[in-house]
Order: structure tokens, then sequence, then C-alpha cells
């Protein structure tokens, strides 16, 4: 059965796409190693890799780059981008970041010490590296049913309390600086966090005494399953939903290169004073001024406008619809994938669909391969060779739980011609399956190999 | 300057989009700067008339640089603007690779960490405020080897921005040559005026570090201004072009930040480019988690691609004399008036030399950043203390630096205010300067810790 969805928009600016043959492809493909990550973009026919800087922005938001104030203390841009957030998200210290990254970075430089362990639903790559490199601990207390990916549960994204109480009192309250909530989970497959799943994480922490902090990357997309599936909010705006989840917070991190539809940008959020003078200080040294902080004035208009039209419903019913309608077409020809669909993305089980390739030859990276070559779409591996790693101790490979290709779609940029486009692909790839090969690493760095590993097939 | 002064630099430009200014009264305006705790940097923008707050990221970009925003390929890897801000930093700089970043100081960030072991010594042609922070951070120690002129706002030396090179190979011979990281060179120098180094300085710098084995980073900032002094104050290099000079001053370096906000006419980003391998292998290992992946650098695509534009246009002799004409003749409409000036003019802002301008008070009471705020009283004009406020204190003694230049700098952003700007700027400074004995000194009511001049607050000397 097929979604209905419909774009509450009509295009305006249009970027041509390549289109060219498979025997082309596969030269590039050998040439970059068997890693998407340094096929050029012009390469590509769908670009699926991330949904983050890719959204296409309205006339409205370029009308707001136009009218951008590059001074470089004070701009106009600023206090409305501040008064934006404020209004939304409801904390009085709004600091802006050149994106999400840094606003966990400077959290963590501020907040973390040695020693540290900070729980969250699922912790986000770059979240656990920054917690990680401050010498602190990352710990997930999602619910169990997250890791299963056939069945199908509202609010996936649901932190398990009676984990979290758990970690509490195995490390001791006095050594967790805050706690997190990601919404939505992005790691465990876009899924949602409930309302009522929040209000208690609130409850256990205060009786701790520790702040809860959000990764609000998604928080519309949130927001809506929210409204959708959680009964007593159905009757809720985006904005007052979105209002009632910061509430139970004290601040958040935010990469508006996701919900804020912008291509740069992000910020952190903060209700404690002596907090936001400390990150203030810091954000000077690398990031910039605290009335820009290492965005174009134009790019924080940019930001203060995609975070109001985010959170009009039809968009959001367009958005969530689309992935959904790519879910429903692949469920016709059986494909596995994380159920229900999420958020921003759909997420192959690769496990499920190649499960003659054992986790040691990257099963879900040489899918990923295969549809570059078949259709020249661009998906990201969440599995193995992300990450994967040697045990110090025992020196034997260690692999993740769900080995998983990950299809994100870009916010108003593909139609469902593509959508359609994309599903066929897959489910031909499907279909001839046997003929996928496992790879072999020939170069890894140390650390986030993934992004410049390079890789070759087996051959049989 | 003779008969130059009244060659014409006009625009090699015309206006093409517009953006309103608003007028302010003098009352609103002391009002505005005392609730600013007499600090320009936090005032809000609106309430400016002409912001000479900074040249970074302020400059007018060109409608071709405009069409290249709208072809901005925003894919999170392997964009196409990459590849072309790639291929124009190997065409202009030279150097083999290219790790873009949001702006500058991002660039610093990743080179001091790479760069610098706790305990090296990091020599300069004095210091930049963020430059000298990241170097602190990593656990480095900053000397400066400029040359004594440097610190002297009347000298007329036309290269005040050179290296000593004796009090480096003094340093050298204290330390030794291992605990020297690299040397931190900056093109026009800043904190000294906006002055330029020449040619024949760098080659001199070049001979000595290749004996050590010391790599020289080049702070490319303002280098296509500095390329201009050369060709138009060093000898032999009159009909070589603003392209060429600028990739000799890079042959003789081993890699570069960038601040593209200054010399690249945009309003973001910034890049390190280096020639070893292995640094720049780590460098792209550290830009993943600090600033975005290897092929944007934390800036959109659409901002790479106006970078790529930027620089070709940036180095056009007919676009850099306009650029530096103007500074020159903002600075002898000064001169003429009077008004102490640090001199020669500079490339990139006109510096007033406020311990002439306020004889009165004392550097204590930050004299500087008081002429700052009378400026903006008068006529709305906002400018930028440089002095003992900006230099900070000394960690050891906790006393503030004192440095010897206590200065107020009118810095010009590119291809935005008009010659009648310009006049307004000159006419406010000299009716100050009338007024100057009812200007009082100032003290803090709030001092950050590190970098305080961005956010300190004063109050009035009674």
């Amino acid at each position: 059965m097929k979604s209905k969805y419909i774009e509450p928009f009509k295009i305006k600016v249009v970027e041509p796409i390549s289109q060219i043959g498979r025997k082309e492809r596969e030269l590039i493909l050998e040439k970059a190693g068997y890693n998407l990550f340094s096929v050029p973009a012009d390469k590509v026919m769908i670009d699926l890799l991330t949904d983050s800087g890719t959204s296409a922005m309205s006339d409205n938001q370029w009308a707001g780059l136009m009218m951008g104030d590059e001074s470089y203390a004070g701009s106009r841009n600023y206090y409305h981008f501040e008064e934006t957030i404020q209004d939304i998200f409801g904390y009085k210290y709004v600091i802006p970041t050149h994106q999400g990254r840094v606003a966990e970075n400077i959290l963590c430089s501020i907040k973390v010490k040695k020693g540290h362990c900070i729980p969250n639903n699922i912790h986000f790559d770059t979240t656990r590296a920054n917690i990680e490199h401050a010498g602190a601990k990352a710990v997930n207390c999602v619910i169990d049913e997250a890791y299963d990916t056939g069945i199908e549960h509202p609010f996936k994204g649901n932190m398990d309390l009676n984990k979290l109480e758990k970690v509490i009192n195995e490390v001791g309250p006095e050594n967790i600086p805050f706690c997190m909530i990601t919404i939505t989970n992005n790691s465990g497959g876009g899924q949602p966090v409930s309302l009522e799943n929040i209000k208690q994480t609130k409850a256990l922490v205060d009786k701790y005494n520790l702040p809860l902090l959000f990764d609000a990357c998604r928080f519309a997309e949130n927001a809506y399953f929210i409204k959708t599936r959680e009964k007593a909010y159905e009757d809720w705006s985006i904005k007052e939903i979105a209002k009632e989840m910061f509430k139970y917070g004290n601040g958040c991190t935010m990469s508006a290169k996701k919900d804020g539809l912008v291509n740069i940008g992000g910020f952190l959020c903060l209700d404690n004073e002596q907090m936001a003078d400390k990150v203030k200080n810091l954000l000077i040294l690398v990031e910039g001024f605290p009335t820009y902080g290492g965005l174009a004035g134009r790019d924080l208009e940019a930001v203060a406008r995609g975070l109001k039209e985010v959170l009009d419903e039809n968009y959001l019913s367009f958005r969530i619809g689309q992935i959904k309608y790519l879910g429903d077409l692949l469920d016709e020809a059986n494909v596995p994938y994380v159920k229900p669909t999420g958020g921003h993305a759909i997420y192959i089980d690769v496990k499920k669909f190649l499960p003659e390739i054992p986790q040691s030859e990257f099963p879900a990276q040489a899918l990923v391969c295969e549809l570059y070559l078949a259709g020249g779409i661009r998906s990201v591996e969440i599995g193995s060779l992300m990450f994967g790693y040697k045990d110090k101790e025992t020196g034997e490979d260690v692999y993740p739980n769900l080995e998983l290709l990950r299809l994100a779609i870009p916010r108003r940029v593909y139609t469902t011609a593509h959508i359609e486009f994309v599903a066929q692909t897959i489910i031909d790839v499907y279909n001839n399956k046997e003929k996928i090969k496992g790879l072999k690493l020939i170069y890894e760095a140390d650390i986030l190999r993934h992004f410049t590993a390079k890789l070759a097939p087996i051959e049989s | 300057m003779g008969k130059l002064k009244k060659r014409s630099w006009a625009e090699p430009f015309k206006i093409k989009v517009v953006e309103p200014i608003k007028m302010t009264t003098r009352e609103y305006r002391e009002r505005v700067i005392e609730e600013a705790g007499y600090n320009t940097f936090l005032l809000k923008s609106e309430d400016v008339y002409i912001d000479l707050l900074t040249d970074s990221g302020t400059s007018a970009m060109s409608d071709y640089q405009w069409a290249g925003m709208m072809i901005g390929d925003e894919a999170y890897a392997g964009s196409k603007n990459f590849y072309n801000l790639e291929a124009a930093v190997r065409k202009f700089y030279g150097f083999k690779h290219l790790i873009p970043t949001h702006q500058g100081r991002g660039a610093e960030h990743i080179l001091s960490q790479i760069m610098i072991k706790p305990g090296d010594i990091v020599p300069g042609n004095m210091y930049f405020t963020t430059t000298r922070h990241h170097q602190e951070l990593a656990g480095g120690k900053f000397v400066d080897i400029i040359i004594d002129d440097a610190h002297n706002p009347d000298s007329e030396f036309a290269f005040k921005g050179n290296v000593d090179i004796e009090k480096l190979k003094k340093i050298i011979d204290e330390v030794g040559e291992k605990r020297v990281a690299y040397i931190s060179l900056e093109g026009t120098v800043n904190m000294a005026g906006g002055q330029p180094f020449s040619m024949q300085n760098i080659k001199e710098l070049y001979e000595l570090c290749s004996k050590h084995g010391i790599p020289i980073m080049l702070d490319a900032t303002r280098v296509i201004e500095n390329a201009y002094f050369v060709k138009t104050r060093e000898k032999g290099y009159e009909d070589k072009s603003i392209e060429e000079i600028v990739k000799e001053i890079c042959s003789y370096c081993d890699g570069a930040t960038m601040s593209s906000k200054k010399d690249h006419l945009v309003n973001i980003g910034g890049y390190l480019a280096v020639n070893d391998d292995n640094v720049a292998q780590k460098a792209r290992e550290m830009v993943v988690i600090y600033e975005g992946l290897h092929t944007y650098g934390g800036i959109s695509g659409r901002d790479m691609e106006a970078m790529a534009r930027g620089i070709e246009e940036a180095a056009q002799f007919d676009h850099i004399r306009a650029r530096i004409g103007q500074v020159e003749y903002l600075g002898n409409k000064l001169m003429e008036a009077e008004i102490p000036i640090v001199k020669p003019i500079g490339g990139h802002a006109i510096y007033l030399d406020a311990k002439k301008f306020l004889p009165h008070i004392p550097q204590e009471h930050f004299p500087a950043q008081a002429l700052a705020a009378a400026i903006y009283i008068d006529s709305g004009v906002r400018s930028m203390e440089r002095g003992i406020v900006s230099a900070g204190r000394n960690k050891e003694t906790n006393d503030h630096h004192y440095p010897k230049l206590e200065l107020v700098r009118l810095t010009i952003p590119r291809r935005v205010y008009t010659q009648a700007h310009m006049d307004v700027t000159a006419e406010s400074i000299e009716a100050v300067l009338e007024e100057r004995n009812k200007i009082k000194g100032l003290k803090f009511v709030y001092e950050p810790e590190s970098l305080r001049f961005f956010q300190a607050r004063f109050e009035l000397l009674k």
C-alpha cells in the first residue's frame, strides 16, 4: 500500500544532475577505492549520502540571504536568529556555531572531564567522538526494541529508564555532568522519542539533580511523530509540541543543517548564565564572535527563516510521507529495512539483505557500491566499516550489532519520480543479489576510518 | 606622497546592489555606547553609520561571486565547488594540499595543534590576538621578532613588517633549532598598522630557516595586499604581476593559514594549505572533528565557490590598487588635518596614534578605547581599539601588557564605502581632535579572562 503525500511547494530553481553510464561509474568507483565518500558529487545521480546541509532552501530563505548584515559585531540577523530560537526552544542563551559538532565540542570542552560518563538514548558518531576525545564514556540507554529491526514500535528512540537509572547508580551522579536525549534518534534509524518518555526521563534525572540536554537536530520531525502517534498531543501545533519537549531540558545542541533547512549553521542553547558566559569565551577562540559564531550574517538569517518553515505541518507531512512512501515501495518486494520508517532516512537491514556475506567482508559497504553501480545512487554504510574495530587486548575484530545501509533523504530536493527510481533500483539489486561480492580493506586511517578507507572486491 | 595623492583611485566597478544605513542623533549614540559599556564590539550594527570595525568578512561580493553562490553544490562529500577552490589555491598560492575551514582561526587552531609541542617557541613578526592564543593553547610560546621600526609609529620605513633576522638567529642560538616549532610569518602585519614585509626579507628568512630545518608558516590573510606593496615599493618587482609576487612569497613557505574574509572578498571561509603530505593527513583527520569533512571544512558549497572566484578577483592589479588607494586617500586626508596616524599608510586600515591624540589620558586609562567611543558618539563611525585592552594581561605578573602602540584602527571594508563616506570619516575625526580635552579615560566594569577586548565593559572615569 502506497501512502499519499504532496509537496506543499513548487520548484523555483533547479540544479541539473549528471547522467552517466554504468561503465563510467565502474571506473570511478574503482578509482575511489570502493568508498563513496571519495566519489565527486557530480558523478552521482541521486545523492542520499546525508540529509545534513543538503536541503533546498525556499525563496523566502534566499531572500533572507540577500538581507545578510555582515557586520562583525551586532548583526541584525543575529538578533532575528536569537529571537526565533528563544521563541521555539524557550532557552534564554543562544550561541551560534558554524555547525552542530562545534556546539557539542564546546559543551564537552567545558563540562566533560576524564572519567565522566554521558548517557543518551543513542549517541550520534560526532557526539560520541567529542565525549571520548574529552576522556569520558558515552553510554547508550535506548529501549531494547531499537535493536530489533523487524519490530514496529511507535517510539523506538525512547530512553530505557531502568538502564538509565542503573548507569547513574553504577558510575555515581557526581560523574555525570549531564544526560542527553537525541531527537529523533539518528543512529537507531531516525526513530522518535515520545513526550511521555521525555517527561519520565526528566523526572528521573531530577531525582539525581542532573541537567538534561537535547541533541535537537531533527526536533520538528520528532514533534510530528508525537503529534501523529501520541494521542494526548493530536490537537497540538508542532510549535506547541516543540516548546513542550524543550521545557523538560536545560538546553540543546543543534545542527541547523537538518531541521533548520539550511546548508550551513548550528547553535547551542542554555538556560544557565554562568555556563553561557564560559561558552562564549571559548566560542570566540574556536568559532567567532558571539553574534556570528563563525557564520555569515546571511546564514543566520536563513536559519531563522528555516526554523519557522520547518514547523509547518504540511511540510512535515510531506517530509515524513516521502520517507514512508519509499518504505512502502520496498515493502512490495519484501526488501528488509528498519521498521517503522523513521523521520529522515530508510535504513536497509543488510544482515538480512545479504545474509551470505559475513561482516568481515563489509556487506553493507558492498551494497552501497552496488547501488551506485546500478543507479548512480549514493548511500552510506553504517556497519562494520564505520563502527568495526580491533580489540586492543585480544586483537580480534569486533563488529556492531546492526549492519545497515542508510538512504538519507535531503529535504525538499527530490521528487516522487526520483524516489520511485531509487526503489526500483534497490528492488532490481535485491532480485540479483547473488552477484554481489564482499570487500576487503586496503587502507584505513587511525580514526573515523570510513571517510577515507580504500577497499577492493574479493574475487572468488 | 608628493604628486601621488592627487592621482585618482576610481573604483574598477560600479554598484549593483545597495544596503540602506540608518542615521542616528548624537543623544541616541551617547546612550547606546554607554549601554554597550564603551566597547564598540558590543554595539548593534544597525546603530552604526559607517562601520570601520573590521575588514574581515565585510566585503561586498561581485555579481560574479553571487552567481557562484547560485551554483553551490551542497553535497556532503566531493562538492564540485571544493575542486574549484582547490584549483584556485594551487594556481594563485601554489600549495599542494588544501583543507578548507569555516574561517581563519579554524585553520590556526588545527595548525597549532599539529605543529606545536608543549615548550616550543613560535617566533613571529608581531603577535595577532587569535593566532597567539592558539599557539599558547597548544603549549607554545610566541616570541616577537619583528624589526624595531614596527613599534615606532613615526618611522616611515617602507617594510615595517620585516623580520629582524638577527633577533631570530639569537633565539635559535638560545633555545636550539629543535625547539622552534615554525616561524609564524604574517603578510601586511595587522598589529603594526597593516605593514608589509619585503621579498628581500623573506628570502633571507628562508635561507636561515632552511639551514636549520625550521618551517615557515605564512599567515596569508592579507598577502595579496603585501604583494601590492612589494610591487610598488621594491626594486625589481615593478613589472611583475600580483599573481607572480604572491606565488614567489609562497614558494619560500611550507604552508599557510588563510582567513578568506579579508583578501578573498568573501563573508565567510578560510583554509589551511600545506605542502607536507603527513601534515596534510593529520589536518584532514582533525578537520573532521572541529570543522567538517575535508571536502567542505564547515563552509557551504556556495561559499567555497565564492572564495574560488574571489581569489581570481583579488589578484587583479586594478582591484588591489583601488583598494589600497582608498585607504591612502583617507590617510592622506587625516595627515593634511595633522591627525597623528601610524606611518606609512598600511594596506587595510588607518591607525590613529591614541597616545598622541589624547596625551592627557595615561595608558592604564585606555586612551584608544576612549577615543573609539568618542568617534562613535561624534558621527556613528565604528572603529576598534588596538592597544592595551587588546594586548591583555601578562600570565605571570597578572599586570597589563603595555604595548608601545596604543592605536585606534579604522578598517576599510573592501568595495563597500564611497569617497564621500571617507570624507565624512575624516571630518568626524578632525572634529573629535578639536574637542579632545573633553574626552575622559575609562575603567573596567567587566573583564573577560581571554581575548578581553571582544566583550569587555567599561565606564567613564569621574
